[in-house]
C-alpha cells in the first residue's frame, strides 16, 4: 500500500518536474502578529540539490508537514551562489513566511570580506545540527595520530600535502588551523590543497595523491571502517559512535572542541510573536522520531539551541573565527 | 575477486520484481524526456526525485536514479539529431554528423542508430562492470593532477585538430572558451575573477547555459535572420529503419568505442562530454573516408552516442566500490541513498553484494527498454521536422529559458543566455566552430585547479609530463593530435603535386 502512493506522489511529481521546477511565490499580503503564518512557508536552501543544506531543508520540510507540527504548505527553494550569499539576499527581502539554513559561512563570508551580509543582519532561529571534522591519513601512513602530524608540521609547515574542500575559511581548514595553532605551528606556511568537493578530496586522499585530508567525519567513516584510510583525529568532545578507536582533540592533548554545525535563521526584523512561533515548532520538530532517524542516516548529531541560545552561540562563534582567520593570514 | 555468478542471478530476480521494473520504465522514459530537453539534465531530475524516494527501499530508489541518468543519454541526443541543440554535455558530438544526417532526410535512421549504438555502449559497458569493476576502481584512483591535467589537454587538442583546415578558428574559439572558465572563484587562492561584484557569478558561468545559449537560442536568432529566405520546402525524415551497410559501416565504430567510454566514465573526474568527443575524434582519424565527417557520417554518430552510455555506466564504479561519486549525476544520488540510510563505500560490495548486482542486472533491463522505447519515439519525434519553423523556434526559446532557470534559478543567468545566444549567432555567421569553445568551458576549470595542483606536488612542469606512465602516454597522443593536421594537409599536397 505504501509503495502504492509513493507511486502516486511520484506520477504527480514527475509531471509537475516534467512541466518546470517553478517557483511559486506568494506575495503580498502582510504577516500579522498571532495569526502567523498566513501564507505558504518557504525554506530556503542557499545551494544545489543534493547537499548537506539542501539535505537539511528538505528533512525540515519532510519532517514538519508528515508529523503535523505545521500545517501550511511548505516549499524548498534552492538558492546555489557565493556561498550562500545568493540565498541570504534572498531571505533578507523576505518575511517572516522564509527561514533558510545557515551555517558559519554567514560568518566567514563577511570576515573575510566576501559579503556584505553577516549573522547580525538575520534573526537567528536555532542551531539545528552538527558535524564534527576530522583529520585523516593513508592506512600505511607513519602517523598514528594527529599530534604527530602537528610535530612533523611544526618542524616543517611545507613538508605535508593536505586536502580540504571547497575553500580555505571554511571549517574544514579552520579546525586545522586551530589545532596547529595550539602546537605552535606556523600556519601562515602549512601547504594546503584545494579540492571542489570532499568527494574529490576523498579520491585525491585514497588515489595517495596527498598526505593529509581535513574534512567532515561522515564523509570518509566508510572509507575509515573499510580500513582504506586511517583517522587520526575528530573535533568532537567525545568519541564518535562507531570510530571509538578515533582519539579526539582532547584526548591528545588540546584544548579544542570544533563543531561542523547548521541552523536556522529568518529575515531580519522579525517580531516577538513570530520568534515564538518557530522557537515551538522547532523545539517539537527536533524531538520526533522521524527527525532523530534522519539525523541518524546522515551521521548528523543534534545539537539543537533556541533561538535565544543561538543569538549567543554565534556571538561566541564569531569572535572564534575572527582570530582564526587572523592567524591562518586570510585576514589582517 | 572473480565474477560472481551465485549473486547476479539473485540480483536478476530482484530487478524483475514488478516494482522495479515499473520503476525501470518510469525511469527510463522521465530519464529520455529531461535528456531530450536542453539545459534540464539529468543531475536535476535525480535532485527533484530526492523527496520522493524518502521512505522507499534503497534498491528501488538507486534503480529509478540510475536508471534516468543513462536514459538521460539516450534522450540527449534527439534534440542534437533534429534540432541541432545537444540537451547535455554528452550529447554535444551527437551533433556532428546527426543534424548533417537528419537535413540529408535520415533523421529517423540517425535517431535509430543513435538508439542503438547507446545499447551497444550500454550493454558493454555493462558486462565490463561485471568483470572488471574492482580492479578499474583502482586503476582510476591512479589519476592524480597530472594524469588529469593532460587527458583534458588531449581532448582540447584532438577537438581543436578535428576543425581541419579551419585550426586557427577553432583554437581561437577553443580559447575564448578557456577565458570563460575562469570566471569565478579561484579554489586554491580564492580570489574573484571576473565576477563584477555579481554573487552568481561566484560560482562561474554554468557550461549548460553556454551550450543552450550558443546552440538553442543562437540557432533561433540565425533562423530568425533569414526566417523570410528559407523556402518551404518539406523536408524528408526517411526509414526508421537502418539498411545493411550502414549497419556495415558503423558496427565496429559502436563495439571499439563502448571500451573508450568505458574507462573514462570509470575516471572520477571525466565523464561523458569527454568520453564521446574523444571517442569522434578517434573514429574520425580511423576511418578511411575522414572528409565525410561532419557531412553527416554515420559512424560520427554511432561512436560518440556508443560512448556516452558506456560512460554513465561506468561512472557508477567509483560510486559503488569506493563511495566516490564519479560525475555530477553520481553525486546527487550519493546524497540521495545517505539520506535513505545506506553508505555507499568500500564495504558495499562486501555487506550488500546482492544491492549491487540487482542494480546492474537492472541497467541490463533498463537499455534494452529504452532502445524499444527510442526506437517507438521516432516516428513521434521525427515530427519535429514538420512543425514550421514560426511554431518551433518559439518554442524552443521556451524550453531554453525554462531549462536554464531550473540551473540555479537565478535571472542573472537569463542574461547569460541571450549573450551566448548572440555570441552563437556572430559564430554561426563567421563560420567559427562552437564545439572547442563548449569542451573547452566543461573542462577549463579542471584542467587549470589539476595543472595547479600538479606543479605543487611535481615542483616543475617537466615533471608533471614523466609523472607516470598514463601521463607519458597522454603526452605522446596530445603531440600527435596536433600534428596529424598538418600531417594530413602535407599528404594532400603531396598527392596533389603528384597528380
Amino acid at each position: 500500500m505504501r509503495k502504492l502512493i509513493g507511486i502516486m506522489i511520484l506520477f504527480t511529481t514527475l509531471l509537475i518536474a516534467g512541466c518546470s521546477s517553478g517557483s511559486d511565490e506568494a506575495s503580498g499580503s502582510d504577516s500579522g502578529g498571532s495569526d502567523f503564518p498566513t501564507k505558504n512557508i518557504e525554506i530556503i536552501a542557499p545551494a544545489s540539490p543534493g547537499g548537506g543544506w539542501d539535505a537539511t531543508a528538505r528533512s525540515m520540510q519532510k519532517v514538519f508537514s508528515d508529523e503535523g507540527i505545521i500545517e501550511k504548505s511548505m516549499n524548498v527553494v534552492n538558492k546555489p551562489g557565493g556561498g550562500g550569499e545568493v540565498g541570504w539576499q534572498y531571505l533578507k527581502s523576505k518575511d517572516a513566511h522564509t527561514i533558510s539554513i545557515n551555517s558559519s559561512l554567514v560568518i566567514t563570508n563577511n570576515l573575510l570580506g566576501q559579503s556584505e551580509l553577516t549573522y547580525n543582519d538575520f534573526t537567528p532561529l536555532a542551531i539545528l545540527t552538527t558535524e564534527w571534522n576530522s583529520v585523516t591519513v593513508a592506512p600505511d601512513s607513519k602517523f598514528n595520530t594527529g599530534a604527530e602530524i602537528m610535530e612533523q608540521l611544526k618542524k616543517d609547515p611545507t613538508s605535508l600535502k593536505i586536502a580540504v574542500a571547497p575553500s580555505l575559511g571554511n571549517d574544514d581548514h579552520l579546525s586545522f588551523v586551530q589545532a596547529a595553532q595550539e602546537f605552535g605551528v606556523d600556519v601562515t606556511k602549512l601547504n594546503f590543497m584545494i579540492y571542489e568537493s570532499g568527494g574529490d578530496v576523498l579520491t585525491a586522499m585514497l588515489g595517495g595523491h596527498v598526505d593529509v585530508a581535513t574534512s567532515s567525519v561522515s564523509e570518509f567513516k566508510e572509507q575509515v571502517l573499510a580500513g582504506k584510510l586511517k583517522m587520526v583525529a575528530v573535533t568532537s568532545e567525545k568519541p564518535i559512535e562507531g570510530l571509538e578507536d578515533v582519539p579526539t582533540w582532547k584526548e591528545q592533548g588540546v584544548d579544542m572542541v570544533f563543531p561542523h554545525w547548521r541552523g536556522i535563521m529568518g529575515p531580519p526584523d522579525m517580531t516577538e510573536d513570530e520568534i515564538t512561533y518557530w522557537d515551538e515548532k522547532i523545539s517539537k520538530l527536533v524531538e520526533t522520531d522521524a527527525w532523530k532517524k534522519i539525523l541518524k542516516n546522515n551521521e548528523w548529531e543534534d545539537y539543537y539551541m533556541d533561538s535565544t541560545e543561538s543569538a549567543k552561540f554565534l556571538e561566541k562563534q564569531m569572535e572564534n573565527y575572527n582570530e582564526l582567520l587572523n592567524v591562518s593570514g586570510l585576514i589582517d | 575477486m572473480g565474477v560472481d555468478f551465485q549473486h547476479i542471478v539473485e540480483g536478476f530476480m530482484v530487478a524483475i520484481k514488478p516494482i522495479n521494473l515499473f520503476l525501470i520504465i518510469i525511469g527510463g522514459f522521465l530519464g529520455t524526456v529531461v535528456g531530450m530537453l536542453p539545459g534540464l539534465g539529468p543531475a536535476t531530475a535525480v535532485a527533484v526525485l530526492i523527496p520522493i524516494t524518502f521512505g522507499m527501499d534503497p534498491t528501488s530508489a538507486l534503480i529509478l536514479m540510475a536508471t534516468i541518468y543513462y536514459g538521460a543519454m539516450y534522450g540527449g541526443s534527439r534534440s542534437s539529431i533534429l534540432i541541432n541543440t545537444p540537451g547535455d554535455g554528452s550529447a554535444i558530438a551527437a551533433t556532428f554528423d546527426g543534424y548533417p544526417m537528419a537535413q540529408k532526410g535520415q533523421a529517423g535512421q540517425a535517431l535509430t542508430i543513435s538508439a542503438i549504438a547507446s545499447l551497444i555502449g550500454g550493454l558493454f559497458a555493462i558486462i565490463g562492470f561485471i568483470v572488471l569493476a574492482k580492479p578499474l576502481a583502482a586503476f582510476a584512483l591512479e589519476f592524480g593532477p597530472a594524469e588529469y591535467f593532460l587527458l583534458f589537454l588531449f581532448t582540447l587538442s584532438a577537438i581543436v585538430s578535428l576543425s581541419i583546415g579551419n585550426m586557427v578558428k577553432g583554437f581561437i574559439s577553443m580559447s575564448i572558451g578557456l577565458v570563460l572558465s575562469t570566471v569565478g572563484v579561484d579554489l586554491q587562492s580564492g580570489v574573484h575573477r571576473f565576477t563584477f561584484d555579481i554573487p552568481q557569478l561566484s560560482e562561474g558561468v554554468d557550461f549548460l547555459v553556454v551550450i543552450i545559449g550558443i546552440y538553442a537560442v543562437g540557432e533561433v536568432f540565425y533562423n530568425y535572420i533569414s526566417i523570410d529566405k528559407l523556402k518551404k520546402e518539406k523536408k524528408k525524415v526517411g526509414s526508421k529503419w537502418i539498411t545493411k551497410e550502414q549497419w556495415n559501416q558503423t558496427k565496429w565504430p559502436m563495439l571499439r568505442n563502448g571500451p573508450i567510454g568505458f574507462l573514462i566514465g570509470v575516471l572520477p573526474g571525466a565523464g561523458g562530454s569527454i568520453a564521446s568527443m574523444l571517442s569522434y575524434s578517434t573514429e574520425k582519424q580511423l576511418s578511411k573516408h575522414p572528409e565525410k565527417f561532419g557531412k553527416g557520417a554515420i559512424e560520427g554518430l554511432a561512436a560518440p552516442e556508443s560512448s556516452n552510455n558506456a560512460a554513465s555506466v561506468g561512472a557508477f564504479i567509483p560510486l559503488l566500490t569506493m563511495g566516490v561519486p564519479g560525475s555530477g549525476t553520481t553525486a546527487v544520488i550519493l546524497g540521495a541513498v545517505v539520506m535513505l540510510g545506506l553508505r555507499p563505500g568500500p564495504l558495499l560490495f562486501e555487506n550488500n553484494p546482492e544491492m549491487v548486482w540487482t542494480l546492474v542486472d537492472s541497467m541490463f533491463i533498463g537499455n534494452i527498454f529504452l532502445v524499444i522505447l527510442n526506437i517507438l519515439l521516432v516516428g513521434l519525434l521525427v515530427r519535429i521536422l514538420d512543425t514550421p519553423p514560426k511554431v518551433l523556434y518559439p518554442l524552443i526559446l521556451v524550453l531554453a529559458f525554462i531549462g536554464t532557470y531550473t540551473l540555479s534559478y537565478s535571472m542573472i543567468d537569463f542574461y547569460i543566455l541571450v549573450i551566448f545566444g548572440l555570441i552563437g549567432l556572430g559564430m554561426k555567421l563567421l563560420d567559427f566552430p562552437v564545439a572547442p569553445l563548449i569542451l573547452a568551458v566543461i573542462v577549463g576549470g579542471d584542467m587549470e585547479q589539476n595543472f595547479r595542483k600538479s606543479i605543487v606536488a611535481q615542483d616543475n612542469f617537466l615533471n608533471v609530463i614523466v609523472a607516470s606512465p598514463v601521463t607519458i602516454a597522454l603526452t605522446i597522443l596530445t603531440i600527435l593530435s596536433i600534428c596529424y593536421p598538418f600531417f594530413i594537409g602535407w599528404l594532400r599536397k603531396r598527392k596533389q603535386k603528384n597528380t
